[in-house]
């Protein structure tokens, strides 16, 4: 087959375009596809919670403010109330915040021609950075700044396990950062090359149709209504993975928030 | 090659999946009463095991 020759090709290209290019400016100082649609996300988010604001009334109408207050009541409930625990209320506003960021980012990626400002690498490290330097602060506050390190190890170990299991405690402390961005990051990258393979699959099958319609070439045609049915799918489960992927991000800060207040491992 | 080497890599994920949709689909027949719950971990995991999956994905495309 002449498409499947041409698909290597095509993707190549597709990963190329993936990369952060500069739109505004050079790398260092300017914006790339990424961070301009970063910057998006962040104003369709503000000026979604500030009409929510203005048309939140004691009982609620319509369906808008009833299915924002429903996803800020999902967070509270399942996320702060269900793993952090007890002192939920202060870790709230930072948990919904990261949750709201992410969902807007991953929902305006999934628009075509848009691109997720968390498929960007240096974006979901950001937030994933956020997430460490908070956690540790609210550890370092309940426990002191060398309680919080000191706890790390479990107590009533004997000496040498306890020095053995606080390097490996630490360790994984160090990682969980890494694993958070890298894992929101590939889930985007990989959704969009996906989603766009299957386009391009498509796109490659139609095209000699297009140029010149013969029996022989409608005929070649039709293989591109199964690809786009199976693009179709996966936008499908896009729209899920754009969801679950926030929800995850948030689960897991909560978690590593609730282990860093905890009294003893 | 990287092809290859991406489908040796999800074999793990694909286990690990369905481990986790088998220990679920088994502890809601046992109780059903845990199905949010249930749902709500077998999510998480799911999220964990797919990301390995797809770390594969992209280091084949990426290198």
């Amino acid at each position: 087959m002449d498409a499947f020759g041409q698909l290597s090709d095509e993707i190549q290209h597709l990963v190329a375009e993936f990369s952060s290019a500069p739109v505004v400016g050079d790398l260092t100082v300017g914006l790339t596809q990424y961070s301009f649609w970063l910057l998006v996300a962040a104003a369709v988010f503000c000026i979604l919670i500030f009409v929510f604001l203005k048309r939140q009334t004691l009982v609620p109408h319509g369906m808008f403010v009833n299915g924002v207050e429903y996803i800020i009541e999902y967070v509270e409930n399942d996320v702060a109330k269900g793993v952090v625990g007890t002192n939920w209320k202060k870790h709230f506003p930072f948990l919904a915040t990261v949750f709201f960021f992410i969902l807007v980012n991953n929902f305006i990626g999934l628009i075509p021609g848009m691109k997720p400002g968390t498929g960007a690498i240096g974006c979901t490290a950001a937030l994933a950075l956020c997430s460490f330097v908070y956690f540790i602060y609210y550890g370092c506050k309940k426990h002191g700044f060398f309680g919080y390190w000191k706890s790390l190890a479990p107590a009533g170990v004997a000496f040498p396990m306890n020095v053995f299991v606080w390097v490996i405690e630490v360790f994984s402390l160090l990682l969980r950062p890494i694993t958070l961005a890298i894992r929101l990051f590939c889930n985007m990258f990989a959704g969009h090359i996906v989603m766009g393979s299957f386009s391009i699959m498509a796109a490659l099958f139609a095209e000699p149709m297009l140029e010149q319609a013969t029996a022989a070439t409608v005929a070649g045609a039709l293989p591109s209504i199964a690809w786009l049915l199976i693009l179709l799918i996966i936008y499908a489960v896009e729209l899920i993975v754009a969801f679950v992927q926030a929800y995850v991000f948030t689960v897991l800060s909560a978690v590593y928030i609730q282990i860093a207040e905890a009294d003893s491992h | 090659m990287g092809v290859i080497g991406y489908g040796l890599g999800v074999i793990g994920a694909g286990i690990a999946i369905g481990l986790a949709a088998f220990g679920a689909t088994s502890a809601m027949a046992r109780q059903p009463e845990i199905q949010g719950r249930a749902f709500t971990v077998f999510i998480l995991a799911s999220a964990f095991t797919e990301a390995l999956g797809l770390i594969g994905f992209v280091v084949t495309l990426i290198s």
